[in-house]
């Protein structure tokens, strides 16, 4: 497919409401836009991880006008993490949220940076590592639909820019449920669906039209940026992934919309 | 029978969360995300400022606690906490309800007041300071604060070079110098009309009681004159 035509149908697909949880089909799902088989979503994500993960913080400011950093340090602030606490950072990247809370939660507490791709676990680890930070942080290559983890560990759990590529997210949910401590909180953060028509218009011309250039010139890889807007556009929209956390079993559910919607942090507790 | 401790967790974590679903309402600023932006720049001058700080300071008794302040002027809080696990030691600041050892609620003109030493206790009593939780570790963040020793020429000529920083800050101490002597005129002229011209101003009062006096007099005056007359016109009769 050319690129014009991977655009015409972006635009096409770009209204389409964000409620889709997973491909019709048990065994499918989606990769972007397209329709694929459950076992390859995790090799073709690997792939565009494994391609972006030395320019990806480079990206992110560049992409976001660095305002990741204001999304994240919201999440930190809603955490309510404490001095002591046990922390598990999923698909924690390069380790932006990591390093904060590996501050908050000081000696006694423990970070656990968790990723299924080996080479955004190696960019995090060095990055931290190089900042000092070696004490109460450990690395964990994990699938989160499967976490190698006991009932009941931590106090808290983040996953940040990360559900939308999990394959199986309602298994990913239950699995976060219970290896979170009763008491203790999830919080997603995650691209979401604008609140005002104008700026989803807006959204969504910079998503399919400048952000795979924008890749192309600085990652030398825009099929990866395709696939990031076409995976923003197939994830669940607020309210879904709200009603996805409650049948997950977390309780008092909330998200706040933040610059507009264009990302959103939804927040559950396991009581 | 006593709730367990993990009851009592779980129960504490519902009244947090009820709180916090109020701090996820739709306020504008949090959609702007201007707590964060007003966080992460006062994180950076604070950190910076420890940077170039000469002097040696002492974070022991404060590692890893969080002072929050909640300031009238702002829609949110400001929580700051010493982190100790790595060197050198920083000062991470959030803006969260849940997270203090010690909460101060006040706003900047008390903060002020506070530094021209005005006693603690006085402004507690007068409703203007309001403190809970560990109060020994405001003290010790204040010490911190006013501990801070930066050679800002040294830092200055970095940048600048030797010679336009002596002369920057020649021309500023001047600036300050004059400012000061100007403050200083201005203070001894005031107490000096406070403590000695006050007393002998008239006042508004006495202004009145003097006009109504001298209403007083003039009718006074004016009744005898025409009484005078009045005999003048009677002696002139006789004759």
């Amino acid at each position: 497919m050319s690129p014009t035509d991977q655009n015409s149908q972006a635009s096409d697909l770009s209204t389409t409401p964000h409620t889709s949880v997973d491909a019709d089909n048990e065994s499918t799902t989606h990769f972007g836009y397209k329709t694929i088989e459950k076992d390859d979503k995790i090799s073709m994500v690997a792939g565009v991880f494994h391609s972006v993960a030395k320019q990806y913080d480079v990206m992110n400011d560049l992409m976001s006008f660095g305002i990741h950093r204001l999304w994240k340090r919201f999440t930190i602030d809603a955490s309510g993490v404490r001095p002591g606490n046990k922390v598990l950072d999923l698909a924690g990247g390069t380790g932006d949220l990591t390093a904060k809370f590996s501050k908050l939660v000081g000696r006694e507490g423990k970070v656990i940076l968790a990723d299924i791709n080996s080479s955004m676990l190696n960019v995090g680890r060095d990055k931290l590592r190089d900042k000092g930070l070696v004490q109460n942080i450990e690395y964990v290559q994990a699938n989160a639909e499967y976490l190698p983890f006991e009932e009941n560990t931590f106090d808290i759990v983040t996953i940040a820019f990360g559900l939308r590529n999990v394959t199986d997210k309602d298994k990913a949910l239950r699995s976060i449920y219970s290896v979170l401590k009763p008491g203790g909180r999830l919080l997603v953060l995650e691209f979401s669906k604008p609140e005002h028509e104008l700026l989803n218009k807006a959204y969504d011309f910079y998503s399919f039209n400048i952000l795979p250039k924008m890749g192309e010139l600085v990652a030398k890889d825009g099929e990866s940026y395709q696939y990031l807007a076409e995976s923003i556009r197939m994830h669940p929209d607020q309210e879904t992934l709200k009603d996805m956390m409650e049948k997950a079993g977390f309780e008092q559910t909330s998200f706040k919309n933040l610059t507009g919607g264009v990302v959103a942090l939804h927040k559950g507790y396991k009581f | 029978m006593k709730p367990s401790n993990n009851q009592a967790d779980t129960q504490l974590s519902k009244q947090l969360s009820n709180q916090l679903s109020t701090q996820f309402g739709t306020k504008l600023s949090d959609s702007l995300l201007l707590p964060q932006v007003a966080t992460a720049t006062l994180e950076l001058i604070i950190n910076k400022a420890l940077s170039l700080n000469n002097k040696s300071l002492s974070f022991a008794t404060v590692a890893q606690k969080t002072l929050m302040l909640e300031l009238a002027e702002l829609s949110f809080p400001l929580c700051f906490t010493v982190d100790n696990t790595s060197s050198p030691v920083v000062i991470i600041v959030r803006s969260t309800i849940e997270c203090s050892d010690c909460s101060i609620k006040t706003s900047v003109s008390t903060l002020k007041k506070l530094k021209a030493n005005q006693s603690l206790t006085q402004l507690i009593k007068q409703d203007e300071l309001d403190v809970s939780g560990d109060i020994k570790i405001a003290q010790q963040f204040a010490n911190i604060a006013q501990s801070l020793e930066i050679d800002w020429q040294t830092e200055l000529a970095k940048h600048l070079g030797d010679v336009p920083t002596h002369k920057l800050l020649q021309f500023g101490n001047k600036i300050t110098k004059s400012l000061l002597a100007t403050g200083k005129q201005l203070e001894a002229d005031i107490s000096e009309y406070l403590v000695h011209e006050k007393r002998l101003v008239v006042t508004s009062s006495q202004i009145n009681a003097f006009n109504q006096q001298t209403k007083d007099a003039a009718s006074k005056v004016d009744s005898l004159s025409a009484r005078i007359d009045k005999l003048v016109a009677n002696i002139a009769g006789k004759q």
